[in-house]
């Protein structure tokens, strides 16, 4: 799925937090969002999900403008996303099995399909033996990538991950961005937020700056410019 | 996310339908192990809700069982008429072809002062009563029986015109006890009504407030499903269940108490029906209005669930 930002802004009370911002991501494509904290990264994920909408200009993913969005359909436009958080919002009343069903539970696919789909994504962040864990009993690390099966189990067209290394040490955080690459490869497209320039002027990919509000560089040209 | 999935595990999600009564079950039989995840509050929760509907349940059944009873009784309401002392057999009975031409008349049958005191000997045993009687001091008695279409205002309109003739002292309306009785229980039965009223609220806010704990205990679920695509209804739906079963547990306990109860009244309750030469036939609390209870109280319970739901749950949204 294509994204595309045209001339959007967002505005709290007095404060703007994204100014002016156009760009486009093509289906298919990855790209890091970097910035100080406060530059507007969260701001521009919660508006891509709709948990805020844009104050001027407009938003629009695979054609359709969200805008045009009701309440009612948030719930099934957000089925298109994995979303990995940076605190991975994960319950700690159910096993890291059940965790990772949720998305599939919600979309309403059958317990044989949701076994071997959660089986499949806990191999891929290398945590199959975990499965009946509580995540309670996980490191960061791990429930960091409990999160990110989470994320792609239900095989999303749009992965969002906001600051998904933000607590971990290096090599985890490399690792961890392999796992992106790896989503992007198939065909997924990933946006990721992130403040660890070092890790992500490593990665080869497209990287979208903010600063105040305002995008200050759009192109792979800029890559490693910091 | 509908349509096929890309090649790989699994067939992809259900049928819209299919999903949505996989879904259904899926929270039903959530609601159960959430119960029974904190047993001592929430079977405190169904105690207080069967308690508040057997009062008014149990008052109501008992109304109407009476009402069915007295229905039974059958007995078409009568007047006696008491001539004057005075008057001879053959006055009474020119009387009583007078009073049988009044419009609203059935019949009259004369009982003769004699006879209604070998009657009445009889029925008492009081025969010591008779040698101490130098006269009978009983007067003729006309029974009038009333056409059956008049109505309680019509008779007691009879009653009093039949009062204003000439040779006769007295008019009795014998149905008068028995509407006294059928007003007294249409009276019981609009308080028990009133209670039910109340009572039902009582349920639908107690069970909401023990739904809204839930809701809140729940906030980090709720939010994380709504962030990854659940939407209200994917939300809502166990707790429309927890409501509905608890509603349901509340009535079917309710129900037991109330078969508890009529068990411990059955002697009690069977005597008054003998003294009054009627069996204990009429079931006051059947199978039946158990079946109902249990269902009243599950809509109570879902309604609960969706006020609460409704009152709460949407201003959980994911910050």
């Amino acid at each position: 799925m294509d994204l595309f930002f045209d001339r959007v802004g967002k505005r709290f009370d007095q404060r703007d937090a994204l100014i002016d911002l156009s760009f486009s991501m093509a289906s298919g494509e990855m790209a890091f969002l970097t910035g100080h904290s406060g530059a507007g990264k969260s701001t521009l994920l919660r508006l891509l999900l709709l948990l805020d909408r844009a104050s001027s200009g407009e938003v629009s993913v695979n054609g359709r403008p969200l805008s045009k969005i009701r309440e009612s359909g948030i719930a099934a436009y957000r089925r298109d996303f994995g979303v990995v958080f940076q605190d991975h919002k994960l319950l700690f009343d159910r096993s890291v099995f059940h965790n990772v069903a949720l998305p599939l539970e919600i979309a309403g696919f059958t317990k044989r399909d949701i076994d071997r789909r959660v089986r499949a994504a806990l191999d891929k962040v290398g945590l199959l033996d975990r499965e009946r864990a509580s995540p309670e009993m996980l490191s960061g690390g791990e429930q960091q990538r409990v999160g990110i099966a989470r994320a792609v189990v239900a095989r999303p067209k749009i992965l969002i991950a906001d600051e998904p290394t933000g607590n971990l040490d290096p090599q985890l955080s490399a690792e961890i961005m392999g796992l992106f690459a790896a989503f992007n490869s198939v065909g997924v497209t990933v946006i990721v937020a992130s403040h660890d320039l070092a890790l992500i002027s490593r990665m080869s990919q497209r990287i979208l700056t903010l600063k105040a509000g305002r995008l200050i560089t759009l192109n792979n040209d800029l890559r490693g410019d910091h | 996310m509908a349509g096929p999935s890309p090649a790989g595990v699994g067939s992809g999600p259900r049928p819209r339908v299919l999903a949505w009564a996989h879904h259904h079950r899926e929270a039903a039989a959530k609601s159960v192990e959430k119960l029974f995840r904190e047993p001592i509050s929430n079977m405190l929760t169904v105690f207080v809700i069967a308690i508040a509907l057997a009062l008014p349940t149990f008052g109501l059944s008992l109304a109407n069982a009476v009402n069915q009873e007295i229905n039974r009784l059958d007995a078409p309401p009568q007047l006696s008429v008491l001539t004057e002392a005075s008057l001879t057999l053959d006055d009474a009975k020119r009387l009583a072809e007078k009073i049988e031409r009044q419009p609203g008349v059935a019949s009259v049958k004369i009982i003769d002062r004699d006879t209604a005191l070998t009657e009445f000997i009889e029925a008492t045993g009081l025969d010591a009563l008779s040698s101490r009687l130098d006269d009978n001091p009983l007067p003729h008695t006309l029974w009038l029986y009333p056409a059956s279409n008049i109505r309680s205002a019509g008779l007691a309109q009879l009653s009093q015109d039949l009062k204003a003739l000439p040779g006769i002292a007295e008019v009795i309306l014998d149905s008068q006890w028995l509407e006294r009785l059928e007003a007294f229980i249409a009276l019981g039965r609009s308080i028990a009504l009133a209670l039910g009223v109340a009572m039902a609220l009582g349920v639908v806010l107690t069970l909401g407030n023990t739904l809204r704990l839930g809701i809140e205990s729940r906030r980090e679920e709720i939010v994380v499903i709504k962030l990854i695509g659940g939407g209200n209804a994917f939300a809502r739906r166990p707790f429309l269940y927890t409501g509905a079963l608890m509603g349901a547990l509340g009535g079917l306990i309710s129900g037991l108490l109330i078969f508890i109860t009529l068990e411990v009244l059955n002697a009690p309750i069977s005597q008054l029906f003998e003294l009054y030469d009627r069996s204990a036939t009429v079931s006051v609390f059947g199978f039946q209005d158990f079946i109902l209870l249990v269902g009243v109280s599950s809509v109570l319970g879902w309604i609960s669930a969706c006020y609460s739901v409704q009152l709460h749950l949407a201003r959980i949204q994911p910050r």
